[in-house]
Order: structure tokens, then sequence, then C-alpha cells
């Protein structure tokens, strides 16, 4: 009888967290989902498609969609390719430009958002001070850049992206040998043969998990395009917002069905990612 | 000897590209004038402004408020969580994992407006702004603040610790206050410190859940920025540094934590 007692005092432990997560977690995701096929005219119908079929066919809403994706694609793209360049060049050397890097990495990766737009305002905005530079010394094509469009969108996502992808792939290095690089010149390969047949496919898993938390990362990001652009550019994420806390009327069935698809694309990417790690995995123990 | 010149080259070129943007936005907040190469006028004068003025103190002290509350609220339930979990109901582990990694998925965006959406017509406590916007920074920092207590849980062997204080005449909560808390306790603090930085850095949810009423500094930046840049520039400075003295607190803990249990193998 006591156990029994015992074992009901342990679940009312648990009770609080379980209040919290239902309460902020799992009823405002249900009722968004249910509030997606819900729709925005007629308040009686409780089941239509209608907002996905607005949210696919519509131009504005196609445009938001295709842009976030453009400019996830483009930074974490870029993010990878730097990250790696970065977490090779730290694997590769020795001494205090180690910490010095790793220690700046760290720094660098919580500056986004509000004060990275406002950054490179002040750097390469109108009057930036990259950019008076540029026009007193005539250097018209740097003088000429316009940070407000996609290109400095794009600047600043790749921005945030590098220190991200670097910290997340330099633990990765670590797993690649010194004798497999001794095999390989023994064998007569050369660096670039190293990284083409050994070192990258090894470090596969690691690109994609990577990669997958760049995508998430670029996908939902939010104050860095706002700051920047205020509603001037259609995403995902402003337009989301847009439709809850817009100054004209809002569109809270249609919003949630655009939230759904963005939560769909965050679980293609994990998704993805996972199942490329279980082939990579496979083939490795074979 | 070459492909090291070669790392050190690249890695000082990626560390100049990064600071770039803050050493110029720091310089930029502590001169009057900069149209050259060399600004002009050193003047601190944009941050006595900005520490007298009494609303961006008052921005201050509500991130702090809203870092503090919802991490002492998220540490202690996924403490108690994770205690019961993982000593009474080991088969309940996955779907407590699950329900802390969603919100990674979701992120601040769909978060914020869905809470939002869901209580801002009701009438009870649940209603009340503030109260939906610490709900919301419960739940973004769960999956960090998850994962920190989680690994340090592992790392030192729970069960065994409780049995052998059990068998020493403690009872299991008792031994859970007394030795598994002291124990992870440099896990717990460093996951706070990124849920700290989380909270700090957050723009998105507390704009859309509270509006301008309720400013944090990363909304009174927003607002700075279209009255003056030498203003939030200063603004600006204040919240790098706060995040960098974060960053170093955390990179300081983990590094002591490490050479610790080092020096322990060794023993």
């Amino acid at each position: 009888m006591k156990k029994k007692t015992n074992i009901k005092l342990y679940f009312l432990a648990l009770l609080p967290f379980l209040i919290v997560v239902f309460l902020y977690e799992i009823l405002p995701l249900l009722m968004m989902i249910l509030s997606s096929f819900r729709s925005e005219v007629d308040k009686s119908i409780l089941f239509t498609l209608d907002n996905y079929i607005t949210a696919f066919t519509r131009l504005a809403y196609q445009r938001a969609i295709i842009n976030s994706l453009k400019v996830t694609g483009i930074s974490a793209f870029f993010g990878i390719v730097i990250g790696f360049i970065g977490a090779q060049a730290f694997h590769n050397s020795t001494g205090k430009i180690k910490n010095v890097f790793l220690t700046i990495l760290n720094m660098v990766s919580n500056f986004a958002g509000v004060p990275l737009a406002f950054a490179y305002m002040i750097i390469l905005g109108n009057s930036g001070v990259i950019i008076q530079f540029a026009k007193t010394y005539g250097l018209t094509a740097l003088a000429n850049f316009d940070l407000y469009t996609s290109t400095g969108l794009n600047l600043m996502y790749i921005y945030f992206q590098i220190p991200l992808a670097t910290l997340l792939l330099v633990p990765a290095f670590y797993g690649i040998r010194q004798e497999w690089k001794e095999a390989n010149l023994l064998l007569n390969g050369n660096g670039f043969t190293f990284w083409t047949k050994v070192g990258i496919p090894v470090l596969l898993p690691s690109i994609f998990g990577t990669l997958s938390v760049l995508f998430a990362n670029a996908l939902a990001a939010y104050a860095t395009a706002y700051a920047l652009l205020m509603n001037n550019y259609s995403l995902l994420a402003i337009n989301i917002t847009g439709m809850f806390t817009g100054d004209m009327t809002t569109r809270p069935h249609l919003g949630a069905a655009l939230s759904v698809v963005m939560m769909l694309l965050m679980l293609a990417a994990i998704l993805i990612n996972n199942f490329i790690n279980r082939q990579t995995s496979k083939w490795r123990w074979r | 000897m070459k492909p090291k010149i070669w790392s050190t080259l690249i890695i000082i070129i990626i560390i100049i590209y990064l600071l770039t943007p803050l050493v110029a936005t720091a310089t930029y907040s502590m001169f009057q004038k900069w149209t050259d190469i060399v600004p002009e006028g050193f003047t601190l004068k944009h941050y006595g402004d900005l520490l007298s003025n009494q609303a961006f103190m008052r921005s201050l002290g509500r991130t702090i408020l809203v870092c503090i509350i919802p991490i002492l609220i998220t540490v202690t339930i996924t403490l108690l969580a994770l205690f019961v979990v993982t000593v009474y109901f080991p088969k309940l582990e996955k779907y407590v994992q699950i329900l802390c990694m969603i919100p990674y998925t979701i992120q601040g965006v769909i978060l914020s407006v869905s809470i939002l959406s869901l209580y801002s017509g009701s009438r009870s406590f649940l209603g009340i702004r503030q109260v939906m916007l610490f709900g919301a920074y419960c739940i973004i920092i769960l999956p960090y603040i998850y994962q920190g207590i989680r690994n340090s849980m592992h790392s030192i062997n729970m069960p065994m610790l409780i049995e052998a204080a059990e068998m020493l005449g403690s009872s299991k909560l008792e031994a859970f206050i007394r030795i598994i808390v002291p124990n992870i306790i440099s896990g717990i603090t460093v996951s706070s410190l990124l849920a700290v930085g989380i909270i700090f850095g957050d723009y998105v949810i507390i704009r859309n859940i509270t509006g301008s009423s309720f400013q944090n500094v990363q909304i009174f930046l927003f607002l700075a920025m279209k009255r003056s840049s030498t203003e939030a520039s200063a603004v600006f400075v204040i919240i790098m540094l706060t995040t960098f003295l974060i960053t170093a607190l955390v990179l300081y803990v983990q590094s002591r934590d490490n050479r610790q249990k080092t020096e322990s193998k060794g023993r």
C-alpha cells in the first residue's frame, strides 16, 4: 500500500513539467494545426483546405515560401563551405590561435537579429562607414552597394551561419586520424584525393547534421530580416507574424496554415538528415 | 610546415571578417563623426546619455527579470521531471525527450503566434501578456536546459549514486537534493547561461506577445535605430558586452569543469 502512494507522489513531481508543456507547447500547437483548417471567411466551416490552397497558389505567399527557401539555401551553402574551411584550418593549426579562434566563434555565435542588422547598416548602409570610404576613394562598385535588398539579406544570413557551422564542424574533425593521411600519402594520394576520397565521406554525417541545423536556423530567423527590411520583403517568418499581429486585419487561419508549412519544412530537414545518417552509418559498418 | 601557415592565414581572415561589423559599430559609438578613414571627435557622451535614460534602464531591468523567472521555472520542472523519470519511470524517458525537443523545431515565430492566438482572448490569468511571455520563454529554452541536465545526469551515473545514498540511510529525494544536484550544478549553470543568452537576444517572441508595451533591450535597440544611429550604437555595445560576458562565463565554467574531470581521472 505504501508503495502505491509513493508512486502517486512521484507522479506529482512530474506534474509541473507536464502542465507547462501542455499549456505552452502542446495545446498551442494543436490549436494552431486545427485552426489552419478553418475558414478565414465563414466561421461555421471547421474543415477546409482553402488556407493551404491560398498559401501555395497566391503569388504573394508563393514568393514568401520561395524567398525563404532561397535565403535559407544560399546562407546554408556558404555557411557550410566557409565553416568547413574554417574547421579544417582549426584542425591543422596548433597553439594559441586555436583558443582565440574558438573563443571568438563562441562569442559571435550569439550575434544575430536586431544587433546584427544594425551593425551591417552602420558599415554597409546608405551612409555606412565602408560605403563612405568607397565613395571618397572612387570605388564605384562598392559605393553603389545597396544593403536593403535580398543581396544584403543574404550577406547577413551568411554572417550568422558561419560561426555556427564552424563550431558544429570542429568536433567532427577529431574523427579524422593522422594514420589515414599517412596511408593516403603512401598510396601516392595528395591532399585533394584525401579529402575527396576519405575526408569528406567520413565527415558526411556531421556535414548533413550541421546543414539541417543551419537550415532551421535561417528558416526561423525573423529579427534580422525584419530589422533590415521591415515588411517590404516577403519571407515566411515575416508573413506569418504579420497575419497575427498586423496593424490592418489579421488573418489567423491563413497564418496558421503558413506556420504548418514552415513546421513541415523544418521537419523535412530533420527527417532527411536522419535518413542520411542511417544510410551512412549502415555503409560504415559494412 | 606549409599547411600550417595556410591554416593560420585562413583563421585570421575569418576572424577579421567576423569582427569587422562589431569593431566598426563599437568605434562608431565613441566618436562624433566618421566620414573619412579615421573617425573624429572621441566622446563618451552617447553612453552617458543612455545610462541616464530611464526608459533604457527600465528595459534592461525588464530583460533581466524575463531571463530569471522562466529559467528558474524551467530548471526546476525539468530537474524534477528527469529525476522522477530516470529513477521511477524509465519507460517514459523517450516521451519526455520528445516533448523537450519539439520546441527546437517550432522556434520563436510559430511558438509566439500560436500562444498569442490561443490565450489573447482569455479573461483568466492565462490571458495576461506577461504570463504568456513567461510560458513562451520556458518552452523556447526547454531543449537547451533539458540537454544540459540530461547530459550531466548521464555523466555521473545517477542510479548508482542514489542507491549508495539509500544504503547509507537517506531517502531517494534527499539523495537527489543533497548528492545529485550539487554534482550536476555546473551542467545546470552552463545550460542556464545559454538560456540567458537566448532570452537576452530574443526579439520576435516579446514583440509578438507583448508588443512594444513591454520593451526589452532588443526592442529598445530596434526603436532607437529609427531615432538616432549614435544612440543605437551605444545600446548595441551594451547588448554585445552583456552577451560576451555570458559566453565568457559559459566557457569559463565549462573549462573549469573539464579540468576537474581530468584531474579526478588522474588521481
